[in-house]
């Protein structure tokens, strides 16, 4: 080896080259065959993708579902689907109109079958219709959007304390998994202006009130409905300002609806080289979750205008707040962990659960006060908050697991007073670019006086499958 | 998310090779330069001078078949200041992936998916993942991360087989920015093409080899335009790297922030 290394010492300074160790070019044999020739193949496949807009796929999703029975609180007639096949066509795409305008359309048409309609009903065809809105930027990197448009915020996973124009936006998904369910989400009809410069960005938003507010539910509507009411029930103002200090990328927002304003802040920070630190957080006047949600019930007519807040609560208006807290961790190459805590002080305390399931196991067989406590449950799954004041989530993604183009997701968000879960495992496998087919598990799992354990969903699964085109 | 996630981390060497590999010629005799001097001057030369995109075609290998594709558009720019490079790479394929974002820029990386509206903020570790990544080289200045040994003179094969006379220089990690602990590089004498390139871990562990091909006259340079990656690792895997579509373009520092994610046009 000495001698090598003073050959090759010499060869140096004589100008000469040496050649290199064997070793190195054997490297060479490593490279596949095909590989040396595909260049001029993979520019043309380069030059076609890069042209190619918008985002279409066809999907079928069939769902199964296990229905408990004893509950303690009975669940009021309609039940929960126990089959449903849903065949989607999804489209996504924005066409440039000029130098300075654009237009933007996201739309989802379902064909859904169910075993608890017919055929052919009101519900069998379901259109979502999620964006639709032009954009004009008058100057460089000022825009204005005018149409149906998605405003999402946040950087939490489970839930978005500052995603203000999340309420009842959420259309049919097989997944629950939160990344999954804000891909099918309408829009609100708003004017948006925004404004991007070197080191910052503000925002402001105005949705106007088209309707008045209807009900959370409604299965006499067309399924072709756009429902404006949904989205545009009020007048809403959202204000948003960011500029990076700090390497934290703060988010700094103020919602104002009705008589009401709320202030939120988003926050994100990288410890080290494999974890992300976020936080987001809301606070404002608000009623609590039961009196807000009987409150609604009320003025849409769902529930009688005499009927008591139950289970009892503070009906007043208070400062309120709301925090998603978490971390994502990704320890080695394709496995990313988040593990998240969630706070929403308008949501049921331990003792509101004591009293839920007192007060329904009391009058199980008052249908009008069983029917006014999943009310209000259905209330907050319609607002995208959760039900209890304290959970935690956890979410676990490993990509290429055991083999290539498989990756395997699991979720599980926690009651942390009761203990009861809501998981879902997800298998998705990439037969090609073009085709995917995955399965979904979900379960609701814990004593019959939890928050899962009560819910009449015990189990489902789902088939998918997708074809991109 | 994480699949797109961890194709955009292939990306890290096609910054490799603009980075790594962009040099020309000095203007003084090269026999009279030391290492450090030499990827100096390559880092000199790397940047064509004006900010510019690229589409890269990433084609995975497995047992000498070609399994995935994925083209990218790439949007680059140096900061003058630091000298360190942005990106903004937008997915045009598969079409599942068609729109999706990632922002690399220093440790502001966020990726971004049109269908959820959602802006995911991700770790270094994320930026690494991935077949053809292990080493993310865009926003790395070798002459100010790493320091160079000039380790000799040696005849070595290009990828086509080509014999070339080479300076072997041997690049070792000088500041907590400097993604691998070493590199193994070998530039033609003369023309400073790239031709070779070995990373290793920390642990000196092996991690990738990458060739550098198809050398082609654009922006202004004589640079490469494929990129082959060996996972040294496992050696089954391989991924080529084909670029076209090189285009001065004007990017502004505002693109290169969150959210500026979604008014990234198509074009």
């Amino acid at each position: 080896m000495r001698r090598l290394a003073i050959l090759a010492a010499g060869a140096l300074w004589l100008g000469t080259p040496a050649f290199a160790a064997a070793d190195e070019n054997n490297d060479l044999n490593l490279i596949p065959g095909a590989a040396a020739t595909e260049s001029s193949a993979a520019a043309v496949v380069a030059a076609a993708a890069a042209t190619a807009h918008g985002k279409f796929y066809l999907e079928d999703a069939i769902t199964d579902s296990s229905q408990r029975s004893g509950l303690v609180v009975p669940y009021p007639a309609p039940p929960i689907a126990n089959w449903q096949n849903r065949t989607s066509l999804d489209a996504l795409d924005t066409w440039n109109l000029g130098a300075d305008l654009s237009a933007t359309l996201s739309n989802r048409l379902n064909l859904l079958e169910e075993n608890d309609f017919n055929i052919v009903s009101r519900q069998t065809v379901r259109n979502d219709f999620r964006e639709g809105y032009l954009t004009w930027e008058p100057l460089a990197r000022n825009y204005l959007d005018a149409g149906r448009i998605n405003v999402r915020n946040g950087v939490a996973l489970g839930f978005n304390p500052t995603d203000f124009f999340k309420t009842r936006t959420a259309v049919g998904q097989a997944s629950l998994d939160p990344s999954v369910t804000r891909e099918d989400r309408l829009g609100t009809v708003m004017l948006h202006d925004q404004a991007i410069w070197d080191s910052g960005s503000a925002s402001i938003a105005f949705a106007p009130k088209f309707y008045s507010s209807t009900p959370i539910t409604d299965s006499s509507r067309l399924g072709i409905d756009p429902l404006f009411d949904r989205t545009n029930s009020a007048d809403r103002l959202l204000a948003t300002f960011g500029y990076d200090i700090a390497d934290l990328s703060p988010q700094a927002l103020v919602y104002h609806e009705g008589n009401e304003t709320k202030f939120g802040l988003n926050l994100s920070h990288p410890v080290g080289q494999s974890v992300i630190a976020y936080a987001e957080a809301s606070t404002g006047k608000q009623r609590d979750l039961i009196a807000d949600a009987i409150a609604y019930g009320k003025k849409t007519a769902v529930l009688p205008s005499s009927a008591p807040i139950l289970p009892s609560t503070d009906p007043v208006a208070r400062f309120r707040s709301d925090l998603a807290a978490g971390v994502s961790w990704t320890p080695v190459a394709k496995f990313t962990v988040n593990a998240e805590y969630h706070f929403h002080q308008a949501g049921l305390s331990g003792r509101d659960w004591q009293n839920w399931f007192a007060t329904g196991a009391a009058h199980a067989g008052v249908p009008a006060i069983t029917k006014e406590l999943w009310y209000v449950r259905g209330y907050a799954n319609a607002e995208q908050e959760p039900l209890t004041r304290q959970e935690a989530f956890f979410r676990a993604d490993w990509t290429d697991a055991f083999v290539t183009d498989l990756e395997l997701t699991a979720i599980t968000f926690v009651d942390l007073y009761d203990g009861s879960t809501l998981s879902q495992l997800t298998a998705q496998y990439y037969l090609s670019d073009a085709w995917t087919i995955g399965g979904y598990l979900s379960a609701n799992l814990g004593g019959e006086r939890s928050e899962r354990g009560s819910f009449p969903q015990a189990a489902s699964a789902t088939l998918q499958i997708d074809r991109y085109f | 998310m994480n699949r797109a996630v961890i194709a955009f981390g292939s990306i890290a060497f096609v910054g490799l090779f603009v980075s790594l590999a962009q040099a020309q010629a000095p203007a003084s005799s090269d026999d009279n330069l030391t290492a450090q001097q030499i990827v100096t001057a390559a880092d000199q030369v790397r940047n064509p001078g004006k900010p510019f995109r690229l589409t890269s075609t990433l084609t995975e290998y497995i047992g000498g078949q070609a399994k995935d594709q994925v083209v990218l558009v790439i949007y680059v720019r140096e900061d003058q200041t630091t000298k360190a490079y942005s990106n903004l790479v937008r997915y045009a394929a598969p079409p599942r992936d068609a729109g999706k974002l990632v922002l690399l820029s220093a440790s502001n990386l966020w990726f971004y998916d049109p269908s959820s509206k959602a802006s995911v903020r991700l770790s270094p570790q994320q930026r690494l993942t991935g077949q053809a990544s292990d080493g993310d080289v865009l926003t790395v200045n070798y002459s100010r991360d790493y320091t160079a040994t000039l380790v000799g003179r040696e005849t070595l094969q290009d990828a086509e087989r080509k014999n070339c006379d080479c300076w072997h220089l041997d690049l070792k990690a000088a500041t907590p920015d400097a993604v691998y602990n070493r590199v193994e590089y070998w530039v033609e004498r003369g023309t400073y093409r790239s031709v070779k390139a070995k990373f290793y871990a920390d642990s000196g562990r092996l991690l990738k080899i990458a060739y550098f091909d198809k050398n082609q006259d654009l922006l202004g340079g004589v640079r490469p335009t494929e990129t082959i990656l060996i996972d040294a690792v496992d050696s089954n895997l391989v991924t080529t790297i084909a670029s076209s579509d090189y285009r001065f373009q004007e990017i502004p520092d505002a693109w290169f922030q969150r959210d500026y994610l979604p008014r990234l046009k198509d074009e």
